[in-house]
């Protein structure tokens, strides 16, 4: 903290605390756990006090203040939930719903709007307001966000995130007072990598995604911490999924990773990922077929095709495999005698995020390249050659083996693709293994620049399928290789044992924001 | 008697069926010429049940024959039972509409939250009892059935006094 900064006592709501001089009534009321109604504030955005939601009574002031931008002051006596505070905060509710439709119904903002919210808390169910509302109607802003005008608050969010944070200053308030709405300059649509961030800083159902309208209602959605798998970035997501599906991804504060936003990119990418057709079964070949078998009869037929010495084992893994199967991959090529693995990386242009510029969607369009390097798989560009002549044994994890050449894998002695579809070329297999995408396991990938970061489970795998480290520890201990796994947590503590880089990390260190290993770049930012 | 069946002595007058048979003849005749009316001639005679009375389900269209329901997702959220299927999806104006609309007519309550919730007076349950049907799949009403039907709305409150005070 910076010591110039004098400490000031004030009293919120009886309750007394020093804060450093120039925070405002609201994020010290957040300290003691208070929360002021809010619109136009938001925390990764200037204040511009503009929706006069968060007025406060504060002793010795004439009338209520504004406690969004209001810098306490020393002996302040703060009062957010007095009769006189309710009544300044429900005259500005009553004002904003002047014109507002109410068409909560079919609002896709119903159940996580803030005006709706405080409009029930308020209690304001009947209105004084006779005259008829103005009707405005919708309009697009950007080729997949809608704007609803009848709904917008005139807050201004979306204004300052294009000004402020994407430096893009397309969006304005066009007109004033009740006729106001927000609009590009020229009415023509824009666009920008990070324009739906505008849809989450909006607090009603203003600006919606079209990817999301009409799709499912806010609390249908369970919410799973996640990783973005988009980029190499790593973005911190909250993951939206109904029915065993994505629906959504929305960012995950991360002051380190990205802050309050994420990409465009990152959120269309990971929208029904893992979806469709999927190998639900174990196969194991026999003869000219693949036949589906059960777990311990494809473990049974792995480890005996392994106790026949296939030969020196290689692999071709995928960026986008989380550390735990790379390390158990890794593991199993030891039995045999590693000749190494590699992996590709599809690559897209890079954005930057201009006022975070932490933040840019990567050239890498994978989550786990660093990590895959880091426990020794070599970034290719041909990852065909190297495996294509190879006669001993031939492992294929999680990459999908598109543009692989003809008659790939056929020279090997055995060949296992462990992975989520059955390409063509996966079809030449000896064994194949289903496992999980990154939404359906627990586990870890490595950012850009070396930042260790959890996700959780949010979908069940379909059918048979399980995560690889677990699928193939079982075959480990079978190979009588050593221990078995049972979380991902004991992978990562077993990885974080042997693998220099991730030394002093396991999973209760990165808890959901991750951290750094120490003497990576990320080192300075962990805990 | 190899076993011990125990044979009660009777008199002839207690053990003739003649005396009971002609009791009941008598019952049947005093019906024939004096037919009593405590049951209903069901099914010519309806039963007369409450407005108040919840049964099978119907939704409120508009003159164009459209469903009210707006897809808002308010009764499959509420349903105790958890009978209710809803698919929204955007028609042809922009408008937000139930794709999929189907109550299972088995696993309902008959709780009449759906009606108390619907923000559009779009799905009632009904004024109806006759619900026979010659399959279970039957029982799913799907959007099409529930606007067909004709029977009236229940009235869950009465007007007079919606507190129910
Ligand atoms: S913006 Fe909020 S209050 Fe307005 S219709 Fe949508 S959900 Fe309701
Ligand atoms: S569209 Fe949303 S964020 Fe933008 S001014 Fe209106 S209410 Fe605020
Ligand atoms: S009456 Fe009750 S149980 Fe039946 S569909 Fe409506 S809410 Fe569900
Ligand atoms: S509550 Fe009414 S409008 Fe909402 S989904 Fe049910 S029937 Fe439709
Ligand atoms: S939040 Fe303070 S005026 Fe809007």
């Amino acid at each position: 903290m910076n010591d110039e900064k004098k400490l000031l006592n004030v009293t919120i709501d009886g309750v007394e605390l020093e804060v450093p001089a120039g925070t405002t009534i609201l994020a010290a009321a957040e300290r003691v756990g208070a929360v002021i109604p809010r619109y136009c504030y938001h925390p990764g955005l200037s204040a511009p006090a503009v929706c006069r939601m968060c007025l406060v009574e504060v002793e010795g002031a004439p009338k209520p203040l504004a406690s969004c931008v209001q810098p306490v002051q020393d002996d302040m006596v703060v009062h957010t939930n007095t009769a006189q505070a309710r009544k300044a905060r429900r005259a500005a509710v009553e004002f904003l719903l002047m014109n507002h439709p109410l068409d909560c119904p079919i609002c896709d903002a119903a159940g996580q709007c803030e005006l709706q919210d405080y409009a029930f808390e308020t209690g304001q169910l009947k209105t004084r307001y006779v005259e008829p509302k103005l009707v405005m109607g919708r309009d697009k802003v950007t080729p997949e966000i809608v704007y609803f005008a009848d709904r917008c608050i005139l807050c201004t969010r979306c204004v300052r995130f294009m000004d402020e944070i994407a430096k893009d200053p397309v969006l304005v308030v066009i007109n004033r007072g009740q006729r106001g709405y927000i609009d590009t300059m020229t009415g023509e649509l824009f666009e920008n990598p990070f324009s739906i961030n505008i849809v989450d800083v909006c607090p009603v159902g203003a600006l919606v995604n079209e990817d999301f309208l009409f799709k499912a209602r806010a609390w249908d959605l369970d919410q799973t911490a996640s990783i973005c798998p988009g980029c190499s970035q790593g973005c911190n997501v909250s993951l939206g999924t109904k029915e065993e599906r994505i629906v959504r991804a929305k960012p995950r504060f991360n002051p380190e990773v990205n802050s309050y936003w994420m990409c465009d990119h990152g959120r269309k990418t990971v929208i029904n990922w893992g979806a469709g057709a999927r190998i639900e079964v174990p196969m194991a070949r026999d003869g000219d077929e693949l036949k589906p078998v059960d777990w311990p009869q494809a473990l049974d037929a792995l480890s005996e095709a392994i106790g026949n010495e296939p030969g020196r084992a290689r692999a071709i893994v995928s960026a986008g495999a989380s550390n735990e199967s790379l390390f158990t991959l890794r593991r199993l090529m030891e039995e045999l005698g590693s000749d190494g693995g590699v992996f590709r990386v599809p690559t897209g242009p890079e954005a930057e995020l201009p006022g975070f510029p932490k933040l840019k969607l990567r050239r890498d369009r994978v989550p786990n390249a660093k990590g895959a390097e880091l426990l020794g798989f070599q970034r290719s560009d041909a990852v065909f050659d190297s495996a294509q002549g190879h006669r001993g044994a031939l492992f294929v994890l999680e990459d999908t083996l598109e543009g692989a050449p003809d008659g790939f894998g056929t020279n090997a002695e055995l060949f296992v693709y462990i992975g989520t579809r059955l390409n063509p070329a996966a079809r030449s297999a000896d064994i194949v293994l289903p496992s999980t995408t990154f939404a359906e396991m627990a586990g870890t990938f490595t950012n850009f620049e070396g930042r260790v970061q959890r996700f959780e489970q949010a979908l069940r795998g379909p059918g048979l399928a399980r995560p690889w480290w677990l699928t193939g520890s079982a075959l480990l201990e079978r190979l009588g290789a050593g221990g078995r796994y049972r979380t991902a947590a004991e992978v990562f503590a077993a990885l974080a044992s042997e693998v220099s880089e991730y030394e002093g990390l396991n999973y209760e260190v990165l808890g959901l924001k991750g951290a750094g290993a120490p003497g990576s770049s990320a080192a300075a930012t962990a805990g | 008697m190899p076993i011990g069946v125990k044979t009660v002595d009777r008199p002839e007058v207690e053990s003739s069926y003649l005396r009971a048979t002609l009791k009941g003849m008598a019952l049947t005749f005093k019906h024939l010429v004096r037919p009593v009316t405590a049951s209903q001639q069901y099914p010519e005679e309806k039963y007369e049940v409450s407005p108040r009375w919840r049964g099978t389900h119907r939704m409120a269209v508009h003159v164009d024959g459209r469903a009210k329901c707006v897809a808002c997702g308010l009764c499959p959220t509420v349903c105790p039972a958890n009978c209710i299927k809803l698919i929204p999806a955007e028609d042809e104006n922009g408008e937000r509409y139930a794709a999929v609309y189907e109550i299972d007519e088995f696993r309902c309550i008959f709780c009449g939250y759906c009606q108390e919730v619907c923000p559009v007076e779009a799905i009632h349950v009904g004024v109806h009892y006759e619900n026979a049907e010659y399959s279970r799949e039957r029982f799913v009403y799907d959007l099409e059935r529930l606007c067909a039907q004709k029977h009236p709305f229940t009235q869950l409150w009465d007007p007079e006094d919606p507190a129910s005070e």
